[in-house]
């Protein structure tokens, strides 16, 4: 009982401060499996990959709801998240499990660095934008001839565009995609932190639609990676029901206090906790 | 606002609304397995039942909780296919045929995923 009631606390502190510092639980949850409950790796990875498409899904529902998601650059790139989280997915499975732990301890690094550089978005960054839902309005697409690579090419990035905005580097986008299905196959990460800056900065999207998107991509890359997780026998369902009822109740508390709460103090708190952590990690990779 | 554009939004409203509702079933499952293994004393670091489909059924009719969290961890790995399948349909009746193939493909990934995990295990 008592067990139960501290993973569903911890399972709840991660999505709530996930939802709170806008990442997902996934970065929290599994340092906490493995180091506080004591889970192999990749047992909490494959834990945390299932927490992570139930805090999605829901959110992507609403996203989608408002049509603030772009439905269709998502599916475009969310074809080679889940193609590099199928690589991952098997890769992950001929990995030392010290290796895993270093990649880790490097990744809360890198998400550390990133929280400290982190700037507010600027005022007019996706507020009024909205994806651009008119299928059959042709007026930025170029006709197509047949051969003619570059005139698919713009009218593959005007289908994918945005009323306000055009996407660009369609082909960059689907490298970054693929490296973070592997590395989400890989940690139990959701992926955003990669996407996010990956859309925003790398393809032009505004980041109120990036991270609407990236959020609706998170749960086809975790399923792919997640099946080979269930199917090899490292998903406890005792453990993962338990803990994804508990970053559900996290995450939903969390997206609705987030106003209320001054974020700047939390957020160097929580970066002097990620350090922590890596060093915890990168010290488990040690043995 | 014009025709298309409406649709459109109409469209992904119906998808939103699908991703929420699966989610919320899947919840609803995880918390009935949760509240039974609390009841049976069970604690979830003791290692649960290894995955069966075949004994799923059985464990819902006994009211065993591992069925009700089985089948909850199935629906939260399906939610996010069920929006591709929505979609794909959704997309084959608007003729998007590009992305109605490419929604068809991300499903056959998963497919993939499913035979490789099996091929491996």
């Amino acid at each position: 009982m008592i067990e139960a009631l501290w993973l569903l606390a911890g399972g709840a502190a991660a999505g709530g401060f996930g939802s709170l510092l806008g990442l997902g639980g996934g970065v929290l949850l599994v340092p906490l499996l493995t180091l506080v409950f004591g889970l192999d790796l990749r047992a909490a990875v494959g834990v945390s990959l299932v927490s992570v498409i139930v805090t999605s899904s829901a959110a992507a529902g609403v996203y989608l709801e408002r049509n603030i998601a772009n439905l269709r650059l998502g599916m475009t790139l969310e074809l080679f998240t889940a193609c590099g989280a199928l690589v991952g997915g098997l890769v992950a499975f001929l990995l030392d499990e010290r290796l895993l732990a270093f990649l880790f301890s490097g990744l809360l690094v890198y998400v550390a660095i990133t929280m400290l550089r982190a700037r507010e978005p600027a005022p007019d960054d996706g507020a009024q934008l909205r994806p651009n839902l008119d299928v059959d309005d042709d007026r930025h697409v170029e006709p197509l001839t047949a051969g003619d690579l570059a005139s698919f090419r713009a009218a593959a990035l005007a289908r994918l565009s945005g009323e306000a905005y055009a996407v660009r580097n369609l082909g960059r986008g689907i490298v970054g995609s693929t490296g973070a299905g592997v590395v989400s196959a890989l940690l139990g990460i959701g992926g955003g932190i990669i996407k996010v800056p990956l859309m925003h900065v790398g393809m032009g999207v505004p980041l109120r639609v990036a991270t609407a998107t990236s959020n609706l991509m998170i749960g086809v890359t975790a399923a792919a990676s997640a099946v080979i997780y269930l199917f090899r026998g490292e998903i406890d369902p005792y453990i993962a029901g338990t803990v994804a009822i508990g970053v559900f109740v996290g995450a939903t508390v969390g997206s609705r206090v987030a106003h209320r709460i001054d974020l700047r103090y939390l957020n160097m708190l929580f970066v002097a906790v990620l350090l922590w952590t890596a060093l915890q990690m990168f010290l488990k990779a040690l043995g | 606002m014009s025709e298309p554009r409406q649709a459109g939004q109409t469209f992904e409203r119906r998808l939103g609304r699908l991703l929420i509702a699966v989610t919320y079933v899947a919840v609803v499952l995880l918390t009935m397995g949760v509240v039974l293994m609390l009841l049976a004393g069970i604690s979830p670091l003791a290692g649960g039942p290894p995955f069966d489909p075949s004994q799923i059924i059985p464990d819902l009719r006994g009211l065993e909780p591992a069925g009700f969290l089985w089948l909850g961890l199935l629906v939260v790995i399906a939610t996010p296919l069920s929006r591709v399948v929505g979609a794909a349909i959704g997309f084959a009746r608007r003729r998007e045929p590009l992305m109605a193939i490419i929604s068809v493909a991300i499903l056959a990934v998963i497919a993939i995923s499913i035979l490789a995990a099996r091929a491996t295990s």
